[in-house]
């Protein structure tokens, strides 16, 4: 390994780490199959770093695309799945529940704002999908809610918070 | 064909948060392939997820690093697919759709796109705050001396502590600069970089206060060849020349 790319990884690590242990963490709940999927992501980032198309968008949508799937794919190995269903069904998910990152940047402000101005079954479906790393069907049978609804709920509600959160596109 | 369209491109919300199922996921991706208007939605809205996900940050354990370092010196890294390999060039902050400049050696590309990366989540990251108008002045400088064909990376260890990374390029006059875990100064005091030549050192400004155990990246211009990279802690308003040890000397 050149020394060059050693030291731009050590940059790099600093640099998105706290993002990407944050949504594994959010998702996945466990410390250390988060901690796992961290690593994972890392080191994907590693070696596939000559993958990165930035015609294609940011590096930041790039690194957190990456950590989300890698979240998603963990938390939907069939072994956890009984686990889940039970947790879901006995606790609704409040949407500031991203109060869960050690810091209250003004970052999570913006976004909690921005979910604040959903509906409540936009901001459901993100909580669902994007934060606890549901399907679309499962989200519409946990909310009792046609699976076509959902599936256009969900694009209107990162339309809104794209345009809330002021992100160019 | 054209109601199947309109229908499977609802789905680009669903396909943004990872929600699809695997053949629906699949089925999209090939979708979106032949559909500029969808690739770019699908684009912003992934900007857009990238923003939820930013307000989750947590730092993770502190052992994880050496760990996560350790595994990728042992890694080989992939070649670059065929066809030329964008490096990390980008015209404003925070924008998709940056124009390209072509690296030549792949290598190469590798270590700038790494690093601008790096330095695009710092700079976004730091826009948050009042450093705004001043990160989208140096971006610009920083990208021209991150895609420098002779653009060098080097790091170096901070008597007192930390960890510096430098960017520079002789044919751009410049260099950026990141640091990792200097020692927290009192207030009265701050970080300033040097530029020693023949003649003596040249101030080449001063650090900003760390952000998550990260200073920087800043970029110092006025580099002329032979140069070496130092630093003090001096009074917070700068000084113009050095009044304290240097706790850093970098061949550049």
């Amino acid at each position: 390994m050149a020394r060059g790319d050693a030291a731009a990884f050590d940059l790099l690590y600093d640099q998105v780490a706290d993002s990407v242990f944050g949504i594994a963490r959010r998702v996945v709940r466990d410390p250390a199959q988060s901690e796992e999927v961290t690593q994972e992501v890392l080191l994907e980032l590693w070696r596939d770093a000559s993958k990165f198309d930035h015609e294609r968008g940011s590096a930041t949508a790039w690194v957190t695309m990456l950590a989300h799937r890698r979240a998603v794919d963990r938390v939907r190995s069939a072994q956890r799945e009984s686990e889940r269903e039970r947790r879901t069904a006995t606790s609704d998910v409040p949407y500031d529940e991203v109060a869960e990152a050690v810091e209250s940047s003004l970052e999570h402000e913006r976004v909690r704002r921005c979910l604040g101005s959903l509906t409540e079954l936009q901001r459901e479906t993100v909580n669902l999908a994007y934060y606890s790393g549901y399907t679309y069907g499962q989200v519409a049978s946990l909310l009792g809610v046609p699976p076509g609804t959902v599936k256009t709920r969900m694009r209107d509600a990162l339309i809104r918070l794209r345009d809330c959160l002021g992100v160019a596109g | 064909m054209k109601g199947r369209d309109q229908h499977i491109h609802l789905l680009a919300g669903a396909f943004a948060m990872d929600a699809l199922p695997p053949a629906e996921r699949a089925r999209f991706e090939r979708h979106l392939a032949g559909c500029d208007d969808c690739a770019q939605e699908v684009a912003g809205l992934h900007e857009t997820t990238a923003r939820l996900a930013a307000a989750t940050a947590i730092a993770p354990p502190t052992a994880m690093k050496q760990r996560v370092l350790a595994a990728a010196a042992a890694a080989r890294q992939r070649p670059p697919a065929a066809g030329p390999v964008p490096a990390a060039g980008w015209r404003r902050l925070g924008r998709p759709g940056w124009p390209g400049r072509l690296v030549t050696a792949a290598a190469a590309a590798v270590v700038l796109v790494l690093a601008g990366i790096a330095v695009i989540f710092g700079v976004r990251n730091g826009s948050m705050h009042d450093q705004l108008s001043r990160a989208q002045d140096s971006s610009s400088q920083m990208a021209a001396v991150l895609t420098a064909r002779d653009a060098t990376m080097m790091t170096g260890t901070v008597r007192g502590g930390g960890v510096v990374t430098v960017v520079a390029s002789h044919s751009r006059d410049a260099l950026v600069f990141s640091a990792t875990g200097l020692s927290a100064l009192p207030a009265s005091s701050s970080y300033e970089l040097w530029l020693v030549g023949p003649a003596g050192a040249r101030p080449a400004g001063m650090l900003p206060a760390a952000r998550h155990h990260m200073t920087g990246p800043v970029v110092a211009s006025g580099l002329r060849p032979g140069d070496h990279l130092a630093l003090t802690a001096e009074p917070a308003s700068g000084a113009s020349r050095p009044t304290a040890p240097m706790m850093l000397d970098l061949v550049l």
